[in-house]
């Protein structure tokens, strides 16, 4: 039961919190709170448990934090898994692509939008917005003005 | 035509007609679909909507081979470069259909705070045409290749062959 | 005559973003050594259209027009995927014969999503009958669909709490005698193309994912169930009406291209007996839920639904702070993932294989660019 075996193999990590969630309400049976740090240990346990990552992405939550919000889901059992890890802004968070190779992409969108740098990412470019761009448009001061007709480009 | 392509340097006269007769019957648009407008453009080209019978059914994956570019989508600003290089690519005489409301004027996707698309494409490229929608109906986008057809023999539908002979 | 002293170097070839096959706006960077491919470099976002950020501009009912425009192919599970999300939040039950209505659209909507897979791929492969075949009969569909839901392909049908429109005598009529129809072409399209030896040499043995692969990169839909794994969100995690019904979940055994192909045919199949089952136990009934406030001001806090679309899961997530505007949504779309692997398996193949293996995992590139 991953129920049990996956709070049993996060438990050495000494995670902030790994409590069962309300599936009816939340859609998630595990709740986990852990550090960014603590994000590659924790991906390699779920790893081994036989999860895939679901979806890897950020809230920008407050003036001093983002959260990014990891989900974890299994082929062979129902179990989803949230992680969600505060981290301060202006601090780079470790990547997990080493890990799983899916999460590449993820994190260069979160890059992207948000403007968290992955340590470790071994291409982290902007994925969506051209190469160029310079706005960071899902942190909530993003400017409400946006230019509304776009020069001929060359 | 001429204001967007420049004038003809010779005038052939009734040639000339005969020539637009022939380019409007035989349109060869480029496959250019951005987003969902484009399946509607499948639609348009497949069996029951059938473009082919106006001559417009030969869809060319090379700008360089067609007249035609029906503009299917929305353009994103990272798009744009690319849409005036293929618009620039198409020899002229050439024409273009604004298809749907996002290349009409950015359609559902135009708000205020919006960072990431072109507004209609007609603020980068000439349009000729623009059908509504969202996405159109193949008989719409039928509809505005007739209306394109009008405009390129400049005169009605159905008495473009009868002045001809005349 | 190559004379020695010659220096072979690899070479840079762009696919895209504006080519017949890739499906949408796709650009790839192949780096070419010869015909073989050394490394693919795919370059995304030329359909960005920012729906995150529309979302927290817009309030939850102003939100779902974009629904249909993610994954405009199969809009319909798109709309289940956010309403169910909603519903959760406010606490809302939908009544029965809403959710059968839900799940025979949902499921007319998915045949119609395989059955342009089918035709656009082969088109793609050089076969230019079974696109006309197919598109014909997906316009039976989307007449029956456009009867009730009022639009042919970027639907916004479903509503919090229900359905608006309730289904007719005639609608069940024809969805019966289409189906009836459907059975008899399958037939028709094992003929032209299943044991057509031309597709059968350049689908068999190529674009092998593996189980490993699919676990790492998180591939989930007909890609994941080619390669030999049965997981399908309606089986796995049943919502809505799935659970009355009776039908089979088909795999592969090689995850090659062809068994990414028989997968999605069979597939249809299962829908057509899903609409059979959906239309014989059609209860009566009311078709909105009765109190279903008029503000969707949901408490704070967070869900994550999951759906299963034409092409894999599409999660939702949304975060509320009790506003009447969401917080934050996030839209798990299947083909960013399946996108991402498949761009690893292109190294070592022929270029003219990169066409096949592309197509076979049915992108749609606007859900992976938003």
């Amino acid at each position: 039961m991953l129920l049990d075996s996956i709070p049993k193999a996060l438990a050495p990590l000494n995670l902030e919190k790994v409590d069962p969630g309300d599936y009816s309400k939340t859609g998630c049976h595990l709740e986990v709170a852990a550090t960014p740090a603590q994000m590659p240990a924790v991906a390699e346990a779920l790893l081994q448990e036989g999860c895939f990552l679901e979806s890897l992405t950020a809230v920008d939550t407050s003036k001093a934090a983002f959260t990014l919000v990891y989900h974890f889901a299994n082929f062979s059992e129902l179990c989803r898994t949230v992680v969600h890890a505060s981290l301060a802004k202006d601090t780079e968070a470790p990547t997990i692509s080493h890990v799983y190779p899916g999460a590449n992409w993820y994190e260069r969108e979160v890059y992207d939008l948000f403007g968290i740098k992955f340590a470790g990412h071994p291409n982290l470019k902007r994925l969506l917005l051209p190469e160029d761009a310079t706005i960071h448009p899902l942190r909530k001061e993003f400017p409400a003005e946006a230019e509304v007709k776009a020069e001929a480009p060359k | 035509m001429e204001a967007k392509t420049g004038a003809p340097l010779i005038h052939l006269g009734l040639l000339e007609e005969a020539l637009n007769l022939a380019r409007a019957n035989s349109l060869w648009p480029m496959t250019f679909g951005l987003a969902c407008c484009a399946i509607e453009m499948m639609a348009a080209g497949a069996a029951r909507f059938d473009l082919d019978r106006f001559g417009a059914g030969v869809f060319r994956p090379s700008p360089r081979q067609s007249d035609l570019m029906i503009v299917a989508g929305t353009i994103s600003k990272k798009m744009a470069p690319a849409v005036v290089r293929l618009y620039e690519q198409m020899p002229a005489p050439k024409w273009v259909i604004a298809m749907g409301n996002c290349a009409i004027s950015g359609g559902p996707f135009y708000y205020e705070n919006q960072y990431a698309i072109v507004p209609g494409a007609d603020l980068i490229i000439p349009v000729d045409v623009y059908v509504p929608g969202c996405p159109p109906r193949p008989e719409g986008l039928i509809e505005g290749i007739l209306k394109l057809e009008e405009k390129i023999t400049k005169r009605g539908r159905l008495r473009k062959f009868r002045d001809v002979a005349r | 005559m190559i004379t020695s002293g010659i220096e072979e170097k690899t070479f840079v070839l762009n696919l895209g973003p504006q080519h017949p096959s890739t499906h949408g706006v796709l650009r790839v960077l192949l780096e070419m050594d010869g015909e073989y491919i050394a490394s693919a470099e795919p370059v995304i976002g030329y359909g960005h259209r920012a729906h995150e950020h529309m979302a927290e501009n817009r309030n939850y009912h102003q939100f779902l027009p974009n629904m249909g425009r993610v994954d405009y192919l199969h809009a319909l599970a798109f709309n289940h995927g956010y309403c169910m999300a909603v519903e959760k939040l406010i606490g809302v039950t939908v009544p029965e014969r809403a959710e059968f209505i839900r799940v025979i659209t949902n499921e007319l909507n998915r045949i119609t999503s395989h059955l342009l897979w089918f035709g656009a791929y082969l088109m793609d492969l050089g076969a230019f009958t079974p696109f006309l075949y197919c598109f014909d009969d997906r316009e039976h569909i989307l007449d029956l669909l456009d009867r009730i839901t009022g639009s042919r392909l970027t639907y916004c049908f479903y509503r919090f709490g229900g359905v608006p429109v309730d289904l007719d005598e005639d609608f069940i009529f024809g969805c019966r005698a289409f189906i009836k129809r459907l059975r008899s072409r399958w037939v028709d399209y094992h003929n032209l193309v299943t044991k057509n030896v031309i597709f059968i040499h350049r689908a068999k043995g190529v674009g092998i994912f593996s189980k490993e692969q699919c676990l790492l990169y998180g591939i989930t839909g007909p890609s994941l169930r080619g390669s030999g794994i049965p997981y399908d969100i309606r089986k796995s995690e049943p919502y809505s009406a799935y659970p009355l019904f009776d039908f089979k979940i088909p795999t592969g055994a090689n995850g090659d291209i062809f068994d990414r192909y028989l997968v999605r045919l069979e597939e249809m199949e299962q829908s057509c007996r899903i609409i059979e089952q959906a239309l014989d136990k059609l209860p009566n009934g009311p078709i909105m839920a009765e109190k279903v406030p008029k503000r969707i001001k949901p408490a704070a806090g967070e869900v994550y639904q999951a759906v299963e679309t034409a092409r894999g899961e599409f999660g939702i997530y949304i975060v509320s702070q009790g506003d009447i505007k969401p917080y934050r949504i996030k839209l798990r779309v299947p083909s960013f993932a399946n996108l991402s692997l498949m761009v690893e398996s292109f190294k070592d193949n022929l270029v003219a294989d990169v066409v096949a293996i592309l197509g076979s995992i049915d992108v749609v590139i606007p859900e992976i660019d938003r």
